[in-house]
């Protein structure tokens, strides 16, 4: 069992879970959360998280861990995804543990050990600036035998580092690329547009093997999801842990959490699109946690302590091959008009079965909000359901994230 | 929506659970989950029901932690409104906290689980029904409904029609009924506030029972809907206009002499009340006297001017502007048309072309303007209640309480100077003041302290306000960096040559702190204190400039009041007499210090404090420094101590105190 856990960034549930497992912890993050973390008595390191230099590094950071006798860390942030590595090689004694991380936190240097391994990635290439955005789409167009007038083939660019779908920009043709391509975009990634249906899995690994496989099921990717599995995607869910304990031996990953989003083809083929080592967003873990009845944060920081037992991970985790009575499902809401004064629930929630909660606030007094978003921009709150037929949460989810809320 | 299924409770007590497992760290963010569903539930009586059974749980659980709400015994009651206006998810700890009070007030509970008393919360949820009557009787005015949701609308509806079933009804009456009085005895010139009270009181509560019936609201009520036998026995307008055509003249007596005397009662006229007027000033003129219900100096006035004053009746009268009459016989008894300039200012006011620009103000302030009024009756007969309540003056919901007390003083001491001024707004939508030789164009100043005015207001101040309030702050504007209050130099160039021009601030500007407390106040008591002055009394008003403080004495903010008199009390005590102008002379200042407006020798519209609580609350006024200060030395040092007990132990704590003596 681990003497002490470092959680890498800041997340009051983790925190929480960690209060109730009674193992000792220590926050590692910015100095702005010294105050609230002194008043309530949260152990806490402060840490320029953000610099690397001579005083702000992990050999710096490693003697700071010393006194709280720490021999675990844990990455709550994309961004603190290296700090982790570092500290863990270092408490492991093995420097591939840092490398790993950089695996993580490069998307090309992701797909190409992906791709030597054998798992099915599309096109890729580091491109510099436009026009090698535009080399790229013309050699996609030559693999696909373009004939004169067709479309251009779909382009995907990505910043190396960035988590979920900021600076994600889809490209489907070379004026497209003139549009919506900025000089700060580069370097980045260019891939070619995977088909197939979208989804992610969140495989708790211990010891290089999977403990416990959660699928997401998107209805949209950045709005809505629910989990369990609905039933077309669990049918596939042994041909998914498959792919995923393959792309944990292939990353060579043996602690932790592995976050990898998936297409799956109408042929039952499943191309990698990309994966992260950190708590995924959208709530994700909390409708986990839910739907299967245990302690989804706790789980996540013990996965990462190579000394835990067996036992302690087996009272943690729920039954082998549980399947869950009920679905949790969540929209995230987002103003669509840029300009509103109220928020309005609709009356069709109240009477509304598989309604639970909302966290939704109204704006302030009449509020703009400037379509330069990152991502999908900040969301106003959630709206929690649950209900046992995945088909009708799908269809609330689909239907919700098109309400006007704020109006 | 009145039926809610199962799954809605369900979810509750799992998230509940949830809210109770969770520590401090998230328990605020499970709070707001929870009151989404507390949202639906008090959208429906069971849920409020099922809610009611768990508020005390849920608030032992901490659901109010770290909320306004979280100790009730410091619920204010006039905030509730507010809360409930903004919306979900302050709305919906709203409902909660209010069902816990009533839990509170209902349900039998161990010592240690009563955090507070019946009695306290029992004089809360009425004062909370009392500020949320449109809720209570589902009456929402059209402001409301512009600034709530249906669904929110409906939340209040049900949480008030809730509280009404479990609440004892008859501590409500005695308040409205209270408030209706109190209110009325200000004499405010905006009487809708008063007649919309009468209206719910009458409509709601069951004020004709027997046990009633001796009740002083009765009077109130029978003033607005039964000012007499004809008025009680053809209620409907069209019926008392055929009675009156049509009764003897010992009928028409008894009408009128009824009349006059609910009116001189209450201060407030009826519809019926107009009618009888244009009848008698028509038919029997002699009678006019006895439905104003005049004195012997107005009677005096009516028998020289009675051509005069028919014609200006004629011209302006309706059901719907009614309320003039009272201004009408108040100035009357005042004897303010003997005075030539008066007579002939309305004259001139007469034959106005009012700027359309101002009409469209004119109009706006009248909640619903009668097609049988044009801009000019109104303003004429709001020209007629300002001059004869001038103490009746407020300033609605507006930052502009020096304006408000400008035209009450004008109104005391320079009718004819405050009629030409409304010619002038009226005709031109512009004034021009002088300024320490500049001349200052209201149309040429950029904004003042009126971002947008609140048209809640006498037609009068709705068409001065916006021009005045320019001035004044451009007269502000322009003393400022003089290292002294700019108020100084500003109140005797605004409000005339009525205002001292020696001032006395206890605040240095230089060293930002209360300067020599004890000289101020010394000069205070020398300057008005009749004990202490040589029992002099205080001639014009006096602009002075206040310090509010909340009810727990803490600073708030500044104010502008007019001092009117000083004078002893029927205790002997010695007293402040005052005009606030924020329509509102009752209020509490902390340190028990509770402006009266009524059975402490007040005249309507006067507010008044014993003098060395009103001290305590002064930071500026205006003296005449030549006479004061051979006054000074007779001033006790003990009656200086009680003032600066008070005010250091008040809004003092928010300044620097320097002992420093200054010369005055």
């Amino acid at each position: 069992m681990a003497n002490c856990f470092a959680l890498m960034g800041w997340s009051l549930p983790v925190i929480e879970s960690m209060q109730k497992l009674g193992k000792p912890y220590v926050v590692v993050s910015f100095p702005d959360f010294q105050h609230y973390a002194d008043e309530n008595n949260i152990p806490f390191l402060p840490y320029s998280l953000d610099e690397w230099n001579d005083t702000s590094n992990s050999l710096d950071l490693a003697e700071k861990l010393k006194p709280f006798n720490v021999d675990v860390a844990v990455p709550l942030f994309e961004e603190t995804v290296e700090w982790a590595g570092a500290l863990n090689s270092i408490y492991r004694n093995d420097p591939r543990v840092l490398n790993r991380a950089f695996l993580f936190r490069n998307k090309a240097m992701m797909k190409r050990k992906a791709l030597i391994g054998g798992l099915r990635v599309g096109l890729f290439e580091e491109v510099h600036n436009k026009e090698g955005v535009k080399a790229f789409m013309r050699r996609l167009n030559e693999a696909n035998l373009q004939l004169p007038g067709e479309e251009d083939s779909w382009v995907h660019i990505k910043p190396f580092a960035s988590a979920g779908t900021v600076g994600h920009r889809l490209l489907k043709s070379m004026n497209d690329i003139d549009e919506k391509c900025q000089d700060g975009d580069f370097p980045c990634l260019a891939e070619s547009h995977l088909p197939g249906r979208e989804f992610s899995c969140e495989a708790f690994v211990h010891k290089g093997k999977i403990r416990f496989l959660n699928i997401t099921e998107y209805v949209k990717l950045g709005y809505s999801n629910f989990i369990p599995e609905g039933h077309y995607l669990h049918s596939k869910r042994d041909l998914i842990e498959k792919h995923v304990q393959k792309l944990v031996d292939i990353f060579g990953i043996e602690y932790g959490m592995v976050h990898p989003e998936w297409f799956l083809t109408e042929n039952d083929e499943l191309n990698f699109g990309e994966t992260a080592c950190r708590i995924p967003g959208g709530h994700i873990l909390e409708l986990c946690g839910k739907s299967f009845d245990f302690d989804a944060l706790a789980a996540f920081v013990l996965c990462h302590d190579p000394n835990a037992s067996d036992e302690e991970l087996d009272s943690i985790f729920p039954p082998k091959d549980y399947r869950p009575e009920n679905y949790n499902g969540n929209v995230m809401i987002y103003p669509r008009k840029t300009q509103f004064s109220k928020l309005e629930i609709p009356e069709e929630l109240n009477n509304e079965p598989y309604f639970v909660d909302h966290s939704l606030v109204p704006p302030l007094s009449t509020q703009k909000i400037s379509d330069n978003r990152e991502g999908f921009g900040n969301h106003f709150g959630t709206i929690n359901f649950r209900g046992e037929d995945p088909d009708r949460m799908t269809e609330l989810l689909k239907h919700y994230e098109q309400v006007d809320f704020y109006i | 929506m009145d039926v809610i299924t199962d799954t809605v409770y369900e979810n509750f007590e799992r998230s509940f659970d949830e809210f109770k497992n969770a520590t401090n760290l998230t328990k605020q963010e499970k709070a707001t989950k929870l009151a989404s569903q507390i949202d639906i539930l008090s959208l429906s009586r069971n849920g409020l029901t099922f809610l009611y059974k768990k508020s005390l749980e849920l608030e032992k659980e901490g659901f109010f932690n770290g909320t306004p709400w979280s100790d009730p015994e410091k619920l204010v009651p006039f905030l509730v409104k507010g809360t409930l206006l903004n919306g979900h998810p302050g709305s919906s700890f709203e409902v909660l906290s209010e069902l816990r009070m009533l839990y509170y007030l209902n349900e039998e509970l161990s010592e240690s689980e009563q955090r507070i008393s019946k009695e306290t919360a029992q004089d809360y949820m009425e004062e909370v029904i009392v500020h949320n009557l449109e809720f209570a009787f589902k009456e929402i005015s059209e402001e409301t409904r512009s600034l709530m949701s249906e669904r929110e609308i409906k939340k209040a509806i049900n949480l008030f029609g809730f509280l009404l079933s479990e609440i004892e009804i008859k501590g409500i009456f005695e308040k409205l009924a209270l408030e209706v009085k109190l209110t009325c005895e200000q004499r405010p010139i905006v009487t809708r506030k008063a007649r919309e009270l009468i209206r719910m009181l009458d409509r709601h509560f069951e004020a004709d029972s027997e046990q009633n019936k001796n009740h002083f609201i009765k009077t109130y009520i029978n003033a607005l809907y039964a000012p007499s036998k004809g008025a009680r026995d053809h209620k409907n307008l069209d019926d008392y206009q055929n009675f009156v055509e049509n009764c003897s003249r010992n009928t028409l007596y008894s009408e009128a002499e009824e009349m006059g005397e609910y009116m001189s009662a209450t201060g407030l006229v009826s519809k019926y009340h107009a009618m009888l007027l244009k009848k008698l000033l028509s038919d029997t003129p002699e009678l006019v006297p006895v439905l104003l219900d005049l004195n012997d100096q107005g009677k005096a006035e009516w028998e020289e001017y009675r051509i005069m004053l028919s014609q200006l009746v004629m011209d302006i009268i309706h059901p719907e502007n009614c309320q003039f009459i009272y201004g009408l016989s108040e100035m009357m008894r005042r004897n303010l048309f003997v005075r030539r300039v008066v007579r002939v200012g309305l004259e001139n006011l007469r034959k106005i072309k009012i700027n359309p620009q101002v009409e469209k103000r004119i109009l706006k302030s009248i909640v619903n303007p009668s097609p049988g009024l044009s801009a000019i009756q109104y303003l004429m007969s709001g020209v007629i209640r300002v001059l004869g309540q001038p103490l009746g003056v407020g300033q609605g919901n507006n930052p502009t309480c020096q304006s408000a007390r400008g035209i009450s003083m004008w109104s005391q001491h320079a009718p004819a100077k405050l009629i030409d001024m409304i010619i002038t707004v009226a005709t031109q939508n512009n004034l021009l003041i002088r300024f320490e030789n500049h001349d200052l164009v209201s149309n040429q100043l950029g904004k003042g302290l009126l971002e947008k005015l609140d048209y809640n207001l006498d037609v009068v101040s709705v068409v001065l306000v916006p021009h005045l309030d320019k001035i004044y702050n451009e007269m502000m504007h322009r003393s400022y960096g003089r290292t002294e209050d700019p108020h100084k130099w500003v109140n005797p160039s605004m409000y005339g040559h009525w205002i001292q021009v020696g001032f006395a601030s206890c605040y240095d500007y230089l060293s930002n702190s209360i300067m020599d407390f004890t000289g101020f106040v010394r000069i205070f008591y020398a300057a008005f204190h009749p004990d202490y002055n040589g029992n002099r009394h205080l001639v014009y008003p006096n602009p002075v400039g206040i310090f509010i403080t909340s009810n727990k004495g803490d600073m708030v903010g500044f104010h502008a009041i007019s001092m009117l008199r000083v004078d002893k009390d029927k205790d002997d005590q010695t007293r402040v007499y005052f005009l606030n102008p924020n329509n509102e002379g009752r209020q509490n200042w902390g340190q028990e210090i509770k402006p009266s407006v009524y059975g402490q020798g007040e005249k309507h519209g006067e507010s008044s404090l014993p003098i060395q609580e009103f001290a305590a609350r002064v930071y500026a006024f205006h003296y005449d420094p030549l006479i004061t200060n051979s006054w000074i030395s007779n001033v006790p040092e003990e009656e200086i101590i009680k003032v600066k007990t008070l005010a250091e132990q008040s809004w003092g704590k928010s300044y620097i105190w320097s002992q420093q003596i200054k010369l005055w």
